[in-house]
């Protein structure tokens, strides 16, 4: 590439061919005279005084592999992470060269393929977004045991024992209640005014992070609106704007007033406000979509980690092969919140709910909050230790609470209990 | 002299490597009935579909009346007064002939049916049609379609009017009938220009003749100066014998006895109804009919392709001396009980032959499957192919050459090589010589010919009723499927025939749908 | 003449001056001319014409588009299957999957039997292996289960295009729906499969036996897709003599130009059919089981990733020829890893690659016209009148 680099400068002009005979290593390809100079700066200028911190040199042997199940320009999924990347990109004033991306690899043999060419291309650390791409990472991991290997929302880190290989989440649960807050904010002002209080909730799989944000949420709109239920729909896919519309207008038909969901697509937030049902989003904030309808959406920054990552493979240093961020790290957050929609005090009511979380005073799933066939469980045994036998073995449920994903069993969700109040055989 | 109602100047027309016409120069006058006289194949239709707007040459200029044209559509043909009726008739089933006429017309009028039939009638009394105007073309005989779509073209103001070979669908009676609208179109100042390559029709009707010749422009002479000989070889360019020797049957036996044989086609119509004759050996068998008469399903029920009703088809094995009833058996099986029957269909890159195949794999399709080997073997089918073409004098590149390459003569040379390289008892050709030229049709009636005497049963479904006189021994004439009489080839006469062909059991209108619908 | 005038119905039109002499002649710009068959070099000359077309088209679409500077782009596409030894080893890996269910396709449509059902045949020979890793995959010596799941992805893509083809060959079902619908049958197969052997819901089966690589294919030449090329390179020489020189590919042959030749000569017409497609469902079983034992180890619906399809477009470029599939299965493959370097290369969305490799793909199809045809301009030196 480099050499090609080379030919290609030399025929272009003799002024980048200087540049080249210098700095040769650093220069990217075709946009070296538009957009390189201004990646300089900015690393120049932000590398200064990050070096206080950590040397330079070691951010400057750094380089990552993003690896994304579909293209961020089309999937909101994948661009949450794209984005956080590039935010820490700039953060850390790191050059274009040292974070590759590759979208649309599929969860098979292709995510192996592509992990390990991007060990070949010399990344020190590589990052999958995708569930199904964990297994692959896996294998990878094996055959590179210097590269760390980073899967966000997996759950086999803790089992394989494999020390390059590492798990990432964050207690969005914490997030989910409190846009649920924002929900029963909402739904409270809907019952005033002679709504029945139900709300709706589309999800992909009956899948243990799905069960664990809908339950959070539907616990924060219970704090407000004690008699709320819920409807439960899973569309089968992480991204089907068809399926999950047509999911949302079911839910709507059936009398929900107030819709949240756990999909990847916009089809959701497009069918409330089509229909004027006030929706709590995820991911991103969608009041570009809804602007009459959408409230507030919960979402994992995910730039704390990759920042923590990268800063402990320049120093040499391990980190967590099971990592967990919470609204403490700066990985779980509200977006804007559509003053225009919400109720009355909402935010306050948030404010108040976050502190309360943060001094650990409020937790989400005390049992005391819910019930499981009308009994408050004492104890409850859930999968925490991937073994792949989906046996549960480990009891979560300790003074009173549920412990959901943290650094204490696993930083991906296993809350999976279908608890009085929500229907999910819709 | 006057000018030219429409000239041709330098026309060019090629479809890939095939050059259909080659700078050919002609003109037609008002008042006059020109003849275009070529064998299949010489590019005559092709020049025609030029002046009709179907086709755009590739050179060479058109003029009307001495005005530069372009014609760059039919509606273009239209606006210069000229009408073509094709081979295939381009009408509307379920419509009334005077919705046919009208249709895809602007003026308003076509929605006053009342005036359209008066004007229907005016144009069918000034050239003596005989229509009704209200008929629907599913009630009509190929003829009354014909007509149909000529006074179409009338109805229209066209003054120039082509026909593409218009007696090809006709009985003998019929032609007549059309020869006299023709004449009286000429003599109301029209030119007309008919597309034909029978030199009996071009005779009696025409005042000039214009040849082409392999896409070539050879000339054009008037009719009352020139006769059949010269323009045969104009036609063909070197002189032939036009005489098919007639040999007298060898000890003929009975090789194939069909009795009382029905069959239905696919959508229930009767195609066969009471069908019985004998083909024996050493004979030919002519089968004269209008086209689509049943002729083609009765060989192709022979032959196992046509599934039958009540009747018997026996063979009589001249080896063994059993009979073996055919009917309803697959070819498999027919070739299986050891008969040995040879079928030169109609459609002969349709069903005789496989197009994009080359000569060797055609050679095999009749006996690619014999031995246990999985693999084909073209080593004796590439001998047989090499073989044929040397004793047909097939014209090919080579063996490895598609047949859908090759000329319409030499096609069938492959065609009826392989059929007879068979052996067979029973020799069964339908139409074989239909777009062939004059040699070619010679060197395959030669071919019939050695068949019959060497024992061979032939049977010959033939259109051109001369050619069946001078080559059959005996001739079965059908009708809507239904066999109208069997006539001594060397004694009948054209006319006996022809009123054979039209005396089917049911009514003629019946048959003659048929006709049409099938009619290539 | 004119005293025959009145004889006519429409005399005045009749006598009407032809139109001609007011309007200008309206010659049309260019008319397309069948052309002769053209020898093999320039017929190779104008593809690679084509080519270099649509790679000046590309750069001048990619540079107004992206600013980019083309030969950069161009770089790095090839980049995508040639920079290092392991992308090579892809290339040929992917190459591989494509060409096998081509493979798998081809005497299907030699024969004009429109099998659009690869991809529901490849998921579910996938499944069918699957299953038996799944279930049995503990309990067997590896060799036996391999062949075992071999035998059942074989039997399991018979039966997913012999069901379409039976009902053509008995009622004259069209095969190209039915095959079509079949796909998502396996598709919603595969899921339920999934849902069932996977209870926590996550919808992702993940890696099976990654410890003891039981029923796994072994890797030879310390390459793991190794293998699986040599198979389909074998089977790619099977499928030419199969096609070219045995008794059934001479049928597959005459069935698919012409079924009235065929019942003329005596083949069983329905009986070609099935076999056939039996035969293709067949091979993209294997396909789907080569996938599933030789490269992912996993089951899902995407497994396919749409070959079922595009192996369509590499067998009909190839004009059905095995030996040309493999070339033109390696290039869609090579666009297809170009066009996701680019990407990464230059972070832009896959959409502009994808425009990329569409313009390639477009020269390369479009220029089997210009193969065919011959467009002739209006002609010149002409006077009006």
């Amino acid at each position: 590439m480099k050499k090609f680099i080379a030919v290609l400068l030399s025929l272009a002009m003799i002024l980048s061919l200087a540049a080249c005979g210098s700095k040769d290593e650093t220069t990217k390809a075709p946009d070296t005279t538009t957009k390189a100079p201004e990646t300089t700066k900015a690393a120049e200028s932000t590398n200064a005084p990050e070096s206080t911190q950590a040397p330079a040199a070691d951010l400057s042997s750094i380089k990552v592999g993003f690896i994304f199940l579909h293209d961020p320009a089309s999937s909101t999924y994948d661009n949450n992470f794209y984005q956080a990347a590039l935010q820490v990109q700039k953060e850390l004033g790191l050059k274009d060269d040292q974070f590759i991306f590759k979208w649309n690899v599929p969860e098979g043999s292709e995510c192996q393929d592509t992990a390990e060419e991007m060990a070949d291309a010399g990344c020190n650390i590589v990052i999958a977004d995708s569930f199904g791409h964990e297994t692959y990472m896996i294998e990878a991991a094996k055959n590179y045991p210097n590269v760390q290997f980073c899967h966000a929302t997996g759950t086999q880190s803790r089992t394989v024992n494999i020390p390059n290989y590492h798990n990432a989440f964050a207690s969005i649960y914490e997030g989910r209640y409190l846009a649920g807050i924002a929900a029963g904010m909402k739904l409270a002002e809907l019952v005033k005014a002679g709504a029945a209080p139900k709300v709706g909730y589309v999800g992909a799989f009956p899948y243990a992070e799905v069960v664990s944000g809908y339950t959070s949420f539907f616990l924060g709109v219970r704090s407000i609106v004690p008699e709320a239920t819920m409807d439960v729909i899973y569309t089968g896919s992480w991204f089907d704007i068809a399926l999950e519309k047509e999911a949302a207008l079911k839910l709507i038909g059936d009398g929900c007033v107030l819709l949240s969901q756990h999909a990847d697509s916009e089809g959701a937030p497009k069918a409330c406000e089509e229909k004027g049902v006030p929706d709590v989003a995820y991911n991103v904030s969608t009041i570009n979509i809804g602007p009459n309808t959408a409230i507030i959406s919960s979402k994992i920054n995910w730039a704390p980690y990759y920042k923590m990552v990268i800063e402990a493979v320049a120093k040499g240093e391990s980190f967590a092969t099971d990592w967990c961020g919470t609204m403490a790290t700066g990985s779980v957050e509200l977006t804007e919140l559509n003053e225009k929609v919400a109720a009355p005090g909402t935010k306050e009511a948030i404010e108040k709910a976050m502190a309360e979380l943060k001094a650990g005073t409020l937790k989400v799933f005390d049992t005391k909050n819910w019930t499981k066939d009308g009994q408050h469980l004492t104890e409850y045994l859930a999968d925490v230790q991937d073994m792949g036998d989906f046996k549960p073995e480990t009891n979560v449920i300790i003074d009173g609470a549920f412990i959901e994903s943290g650094e204490q069993f696993r930083s991906a969700p296993y809350f999976d209990i279908r608890i009085d109040g929500i229907d999910d055989n819709k | 002299m006057p000018v030219p109602a429409i000239e041709l100047k330098n026309i060019t027309k090629t479809f890939g490597r095939v050059v259909a016409n080659k700078d050919v120069s002609l003109s037609a006058y008002r008042g006059e009935i020109l003849a275009l006289l070529g064998e299949n194949g010489s590019g005559k239709t092709t020049l025609m579909n030029m002046i009709a707007g179907i086709y755009y040459p590739d050179s060479g200029q058109i003029m009307i009346d001495g005005n530069e044209v372009v014609i760059a559509s039919p509606k273009d043909a239209f606006r210069y007064k000229i009408g073509m009726i094709h081979q295939h008739f381009k009408l509307v089933d379920v419509f009334s002939a005077a919705e046919n006429i009208v249709l895809g017309l602007k003026e308003k009028e076509r929605f006053d049916l009342s005036k359209v039939n008066e004007k229907v009638r005016q144009i069918s009394e000034t050239y003596g049609f005989e229509i009704d105007p209200a008929k629907k073309i599913y009630e009509m005989s190929v003829s009354e379609k014909q007509t149909v779509e000529i006074i179409k073209v009338l109805y229209r103001g066209a003054d120039i009017l082509i026909l593409d070979e218009p007696t090809a669908v006709l009985t003998p009676q019929e032609t007549r009938k059309l020869f006299a609208v023709l004449r009286r179109m000429r003599d109301a100042g029209k030119a007309v220009i008919i597309i034909t390559h029978k030199l009996h029709e071009v005779l009696s009707l025409s005042d000039k003749v214009a040849v082409l010749r392999k896409g070539e422009y050879i000339g054009t002479v008037l009719t009352k100066d020139t006769n059949e000989n010269e323009l045969t070889e104009m036609m063909v360019g070197k002189k032939v014998s036009l005489n098919i020797e007639r040999a007298e049957p060898k000890d003929p036996q009975d090789r194939l006895t069909v009795t009382k044989l029905d069959a239905v086609n696919r959508e229930g119509v009767k195609v066969l109804d009471d069908v019985s004759f004998v083909a024996r050996s050493g004979e030919i068998l002519g089968i004269a009919g209008i086209a689509g008469s049943g002729q083609r399903e009765l060989l192709e029920a022979i032959a196992g392709l046509q599934k039958v009703g009540d009747g018997s088809i026996i063979y009589h094995d001249p080896k063994t001396g059993l009979d073996e009833d055919l009917r309803n058996k697959t070819p498999l099986e027919i070739r299986d009980l050891g008969v040995r029957l040879s079928f030169v269909p109609e459609d002969r890159l349709g069903m005789g032959l496989v197009g994009d195949m080359d000569l060797v794999d055609n050679m095999m399709l009749r006996s690619y499957s014999k031995g246990r080997s999985l693999f084909v073997e073209r080593k004796s089918p590439k001998t047989l192919a090499e073989k044929i073409i040397a004793q047909l004098e097939v014209v090919t590149p080579s063996t490895s050459t598609p047949v859908r390459r090759l000329s319409g003569g030499n096609v069938q040379k492959i065609l009826v090589g392989r059929e007879i390289a068979a052996a067979p008892t029973v020799f069964m050709a339908a139409y074989p010589v239909r777009g062939l030229d004059i040699n070619s049709s010679y060197t395959i009636y030669n071919l019939l010919n050695a068949q019959k005497e060497s024992g061979v049963a032939v049977i010959f479904v033939g259109e051109d009723l001369d050619v069946l006189l001078e080559l059959c021994d005996r001739i079965m004439v059908i009708g809507s499927g239904r066999v109208t009489g069997i006539v001594d080839g060397r004694t009948a006469t054209k006319e006996e025939i022809g009123l054979l062909m039209t005396k089917g059991g049911h009514s003629e209108e019946e048959a003659h749908e048929e006709g049409g619908e099938k009619h290539e | 003449m004119s005293d025959l005038k009145n004889m006519d119905p429409a005399p005045e039109k009749a006598a009407a001056p032809a139109p001609a002499a007011e309007e200008k002649i309206r010659e049309p710009l260019f008319h397309i001319v069948k052309r002769a068959d053209i020898p093999k070099l320039k017929a190779w000359g104008i593809r690679f014409i084509a080519i270099l077309l649509a790679l000046l088209v590309n750069a001048l679409i990619i540079h107004w588009l992206t600013g980019l500077n083309p030969l950069a782009v161009y770089k790095s596409m090839f980049d995508g299957s040639f920079s290092t030894k392991r992308k090579f080893w892809v290339l040929l890996q992917n190459t591989a999957m494509l060409l096998c269910i081509a493979l798998a396709v081809t005497p299907a449509f030699k024969m004009r039997f429109w099998n659009l059902g690869a991809e529901g045949q490849v998921l579910i020979g996938a499944l069918s292996s699957g299953a038996l890793m799944f279930y049995i995959g503990d309990k067997l010596p590896s060799g036996l289960l391999i062949l075992l799941m071999l035998g059942a992805a074989l039997l399991s893509g018979i039966v997913w295009a012999g069901i379409p083809a039976l009902f053509k060959a008995r009622f004259g079902t069209n095969e190209t729906l039915f095959t079509l619908m079949m796909n998502y049958v396996a598709i919603q197969l595969v899921n339920t499969m999934i849902a069932i052997w996977v209870p926590s819901g996550s919808g992702v089966l993940g890696i099976m036996n990654s410890k003891s690589n039981n029923g796994w294919l072994p890797t030879i030449f310390g390459q793991k897709y190794a293998l699986n090329i040599i198979v389909v390179g074998l089977l790619t020489v099977f499928m030419y003599v199969y096609l070219k020189y045995s008794k059934h590919g001479y049928e597959i042959a005459v069935v698919g130009e012409s079924e009235n030749t065929a019942r003329y000569i005596g083949i069983n017409v329905r009986k070609v059919i099935i076999r056939t497609a039996a035969l293709s469902g067949c091979l993209a079983g294997l396909a789907g089981f080569l996938l599933m034992a030789g490269s992912a180890h996993t089951v899902s619906s995407t497994l396919a990733g749409g070959n079922g399809f595009t192996a369509v477009l590499v067998s009909w470029l190839a004009k059905f020829n095995p030996f040309v599939m493999i070339l033109t299965s390696l290039l869609i493959e090579f666009l297809q890893k170009g066009a996701g370097e680019i990407a990464q290369a230059f972070r832009l969305s896959s959409d502009i690659a994808d425009i990329a490799t569409g313009i390639i793909l477009f020269f390369i199809i479009g220029c089997e016209f210009f193969l065919n045809y011959r467009i002739m301009f209006r002609h010149k030196g002409k006077e009006g009148k």
